[in-house]
């Protein structure tokens, strides 16, 4: 907790889950990771695991809401979508993320 | 907005624990299941699927970690399993536990209790709006024979109300109690007279009606009163029809103008008036005294102001200096004492006023300040012998600490672990101690108020002060009791030497630690122990003083006569005729009047002269009835008593102490001469034995004893002393019954058994040696249950040391002085400590000690054989039982 690095790496990984949530919802955990992957043209390859915080984090902060459904294999699962605020933050939060990209992009362009 | 979101979500999941787990559990086992299924139909084994799911997924373990921590308060739920796990392990030795809260609650309650008694008399400000403004106004003159006067008479009041520069308001008050008529009889009620501006001063707006103002302090006006919250409710019933009732006061009618909130406790926060009346009413309460008639004669009033805004208590200061010898002019009519003030630099000076004023305060400071210090070193004794018995007992767990050390537990979070141990071992004894403290500073403010009056009011209930005090009081102890021993129990170099497999070789080095914090104990346990001697042996001299007379069951009747109708000889005839009622009481032997009472605090002195005596001599003076000295067993050592019969044409008659006699007739027989006093002449009729008048501790002074019968006072108040046989309580009911029968309208008498007097007059001396006796013991006790316990612990440790020793041929006596030698050195060292430490701080006390020399050599040797013998009683146990070790047994146990 409070380490920076894996702050912004969190960051990363909520925006991708938000932005899956707003293109498909509802999605259980393992719908979200497998998307999260393909999206990104498998050039992410998640520890699956790691996704079950960050929904509990999006969920403690209002952003996403669950459910309780079956997965495809009949067994009990979550199954997640964005709330209203969650859509919201959306916009906010790829603003603030376009806005890093753009700065980190500037830094890692080729010095003169 | 999100962190009140996400602290709320944590909040609620604090409850449903388990559940939200197995939901977690649904969710991966779903998880896992779908990617195994994905993984079979890219064509893999349904055993490999499984094996390559688990891959992707990452740790199980980890995730359900990282959940964890996201979900709840992680250093919460730690602190919880800590809390846990400490309660279990003191579950586990509840004969520690119960020793350890014990010892934290006995020292932690008496300390809350003395500091809520020293916070309600030195600390607590008056609960009026910015009280740090108000200032208490005392004379000072610049020689040793008078300290800083607090009293005032009315003159100088009226004077200082006027120069009150500096000052937004300025008032006087007196409180007493006021004979107020319930029904047909007149009972006292505490009340206050106090001048214009007082309610003003104080700032406390009344609950109904309206306070006194400086219009009703004037001469001529209609009598008022202003009554509190307490009288509105017990009188009244809380009637708001009150305001405009009358009350009859000292047989005068007063009218209520108003009545105060219950949070208005007046000036003096030791004294809680119920009415209140204007200064100009002080005639008719005191009649038939009258002390503003006597002027600058009549200290009776003290005086406060209110700063004006902006006005520093030094630019206050300087004002009443420049404006004091105005004030002299204007308010003394006596051009002498004026002289004589003027050269011993007579001025008025302000003092902080914001705990208001109380003459009880200078009294019960400084006994209260050594048994703070008392309670306190109690309380260290008692945390560093927790400290030590934790130390004793974390060596036992030696091992298991060092493993998880060894594991990669951090040494901060064993330390926490051990730390949250002895919070609890502190929250309890708090907890108890906190319990306990309301009685017992019940109790002490009862022994410290003791003979001083009725009407005083300790307010020892809990305020934030207290409570904060109770706070970093358990915290320090927390510390004091845990850091040292958690320190020491995850060192390296413990660990270094467990690792090493030395652990049944005890040295030296190791015990250093426990040793320097045992010998403090004993230290401590000895200065404890030596003050509470001195201060017994002073309370013991104290008590065997030969006063003179036999005070034990002697009881005062006070009888107020000062405001029912009689006066002159049928008032004698009164008097005459209940004492003879009293005498035929069953049980009392005896009985006589006199006006003030020996050892009651209130005396009275005056200039007698003979044509011997080489000028006037200052005497102490007492008004007696006939039978006085056989009732109190004073003995006559010539001449004849006072008779009923002598009276005001009878000549005037006087009978003098031993001391007295030879002070005015040095060398001579003083019977049938005669002293002049007042410019009136007196026959010496007797010549009695000197009693103690005012003092255990001083040496009894010179007396003269008038006659009641030719008193010329108008009604004044007499106390029969009388001795009985058996109980106070019959006595007491019967001589009440007595007087409301002969005499319905006056206040039922008070009745104060003699040895209360004498026991009140040495409150503090015995406040002190009960409490410091009280503490001595427990430290004994203590001392001795840390040195058993730590010595049992550290001679467990060496059961195969002493086995091998055994085997190699040590006799027992040498391994009981083995084992006894340890403690040993530790009571010479703590004991050295400790006389040394005694012996400088020993002469804090000697205000307080009587006869007894704050180095009385026996009472120090007393205390190291006391300490000594304790300390080998409870080391010879353990040695005793280490003598006992089977060899064979002891070497195959390692």
């Amino acid at each position: 907790m409070g380490d920076n690095k894996s702050d912004v790496l969190q960051g990363t990984l909520d925006l991708m889950v938000l932005k899956t949530l707003e293109a498909m919802s509802p999605l259980h955990g393992y719908g979200i990771a497998r998307r999260i992957e393909q999206v990104s043209g498998d050039s992410i390859v998640l520890n699956q695991g790691t996704i079950y915080p960050a929904l509990l984090r999006l969920e403690q902060r209002g952003w996403i809401k669950s459910e309780w459904g079956t997965s495809e294999t009949n067994r009990r699962a979550r199954f997640y979508s964005l709330s209203r605020v969650g859509r919201k933050k959306i916009a906010e939060e790829t603003e603030n993320w376009e806005r890093i990209a753009a700065t980190m992009a500037r830094f890692l362009a080729p010095s003169n | 907005m999100d962190f009140f979101r996400t602290l709320f979500s944590r909040i609620a999941a604090l409850t449903g624990d388990r559940h939200r787990n197995n939901d977690l559990d649904d969710d991966i086992a779903a998880h896992l299941e779908l990617l195994t299924q994905e993984y079979v139909a890219k064509g893999m084994s349904e055993d490999a699927a499984r094996t390559a799911a688990r891959r992707s997924f990452g740790g199980v373990t980890q995730t359900r970690e990282t959940y964890r921590v996201q979900r709840g308060f992680p250093r919460l739920e730690q602190f919880l399993r800590d809390l846990r796990y400490a309660s279990r392990q003191l579950r586990r030795s509840p004969g520690f536990a119960f020793t350890a809260v014990l010892t934290l609650a006995l020292g932690l309650g008496a300390d809350i209790a003395v500091f809520s008694l020293l916070n309600c008399i030195l600390l607590r400000p008056l609960p009026v709006p910015y009280s740090d403004q108000l200032a208490v106004i005392r004379s000072d003159q610049n020689d040793q024979e008078h300290g800083p006067n607090y009293s005032f008479g009315s003159p100088f009041l009226r004077s200082l109300e006027k120069h009150h520069d500096g000052f937004e308001t300025t008032a006087g008050f007196s409180t007493r109690p006021f004979q107020v008529r319930h029904d047909s009889a007149n009972v006292r009620v505490p009340g206050a007279m106090v001048s214009g501006q007082f309610f003003q001063m104080l700032e406390t707006p009344p609950a109904l009606g309206r306070w006194l103002t400086p219009l009703d302090d004037r001469q001529g006006q209609a009598n008022v009163a202003v009554i509190t919250d307490s009288y509105w409710k017990t009188r009244f019933h809380r009637d708001p029809a009150a305001i405009g009732q009358t009350l009859t006061i000292a047989n005068k009618p007063f009218t209520i103008v108003g009545v105060m909130p219950s949070t208005f406790v007046g000036a003096d926060p030791m004294y809680r008036p119920e009415i209140y009346v204007p200064v100009w009413s002080e005639p008719i309460i005191d009649a038939p005294y009258n002390a503003i008639q006597s002027g600058f004669h009549s200290w009776w009033m003290r005086v406060m102001g209110r700063r004006a805004p902006g006005v520093t208590l030094e630019k206050a200061n300087a004002a009443l200096t420049a404006v004091s010898d105005g004030i002299l002019d204007e308010s003394i009519p006596d051009a002498k004492w004026i002289k004589d003030a003027r050269t011993h630099r007579f001025h008025f000076a302000a003092e902080p006023g914001s705990r208001g004023y109380s003459y009880m305060r200078d009294t019960f400071q400084k006994p209260l300040v050594v048994v703070f210090v008392l309670c306190s070193a109690m309380l260290l004794l008692a945390c560093i012998n927790l400290a030590s018995l934790l130390m004793a007992r974390a060596a036992a767990r030696e091992r298991e600490l060092a493993t998880r050390l060894a594991m990669g537990a951090s040494r901060v979070r064993l330390i926490q672990q051990l730390l949250v141990e002895s919070l609890l071992i502190a929250v309890l004894g708090t907890a108890a101690g906190l319990m306990a403290a309301p009685a017992v500073s019940r109790f002490l403010a009862a022994v410290l108020i003791g003979g001083n009056g009725a009407y005083v009011i300790l307010d020892t209930s809990l305020d934030m002060r207290v409570l904060a005090f109770v706070a970093i009081v358990a915290v320090l102890s927390t510390l004091l009791v845990g850091l040292v021993p958690a320190l020491r129990a995850t060192s390296k170099s413990l660990n270094e030497q467990i690792k090493s497999g030395t652990q049944s070789v005890h040295s030296r080095q190791h015990g250093l630690l426990p040793r320097v914090l045992m010998s403090m104990q004993v230290a401590l346990a000895l200065i404890l122990v030596f003050g509470a001697g001195l201060l017994a042996t002073s309370l013991q001299r104290l008590h065997r003083i030969d006063l003179g007379f036999q005070p034990a069951n002697l009881v005062n009747v006070s009888l107020e006569m000062n405001k029912q109708s009689r006066d002159g000889d049928p008032l004698f005839a009164w008097y005459r005729q209940y004492l003879d009622a009293l005498v035929h009481l069953p049980g009392v032997k005896a009985a006589a009047y006199v006006s003030y009472p020996p050892m009651s605090g209130s005396t009275w002195t005056e200039t007698i002269e003979s044509t011997i005596s080489n000028g006037e001599q200052v005497i102490y003076m007492n008004s007696v009835s006939s039978v006085y000295f056989s009732t109190l067993k004073i003995p006559m050592l010539a001449g004849r008593d006072f008779q009923w019969s002598d009276n005001s044409t009878s000549g005037l008659k006087v009978i003098l102490s031993k001391r007295a006699a030879e002070k005015l007739f040095p060398g001579q027989n003083a019977v049938g001469q005669s002293v002049v006093m007042s410019k009136k002449n007196y026959q010496v009729v007797a010549v009695v034995g000197d009693i103690h008048y005012a003092s255990l501790r001083k040496e009894a002074p010179p007396e003269a004893y008038l006659c009641m019968t030719q008193n010329t006072d108008h009604k004044p108040n007499y106390e029969a002393i009388t001795r009985i046989e058996g109980s106070v309580a019959p006595f007491a009911s019967a001589a009440r019954q007595l007087a409301s029968k002969m005499a319905p309208e006056i206040p039922a008498p008070i009745l104060t058994p003699m040895m209360t007097d004498i026991d009140g007059s040495i409150a503090s001396e015995r406040i002190m040696a009960m409490l410091a006796v009280f503490f001595a013991i427990c430290a004994l006790l203590v001392t001795a249950i840390g040195l058993y316990g730590t010595l049992a612990y550290s001679t467990a440790r060496r059961t195969s040391e002493i086995g091998i020793r055994m085997a190699l041929g040590a006799k027992p006596e040498q391994v009981v002085g083995l084992v006894f030698r340890e403690n040993a050195w530790i009571a010479v060292y703590g004991s050295a400590a400790g006389l040394v430490v005694a012996w400088f701080a020993a002469r804090a006390l000697t205000s307080f000690l009587y006869s007894t020399s704050a180095r009385d050599p026996w009472v120090l040797i007393l205390s190291v054989v006391v300490l000594g013998t304790i300390a080998s009683a409870a080391s010879v146990v353990p040695a005793i039982r280490a003598a006992r070790i089977d060899p064979s047994t002891a070497l195959r146990t390692e």
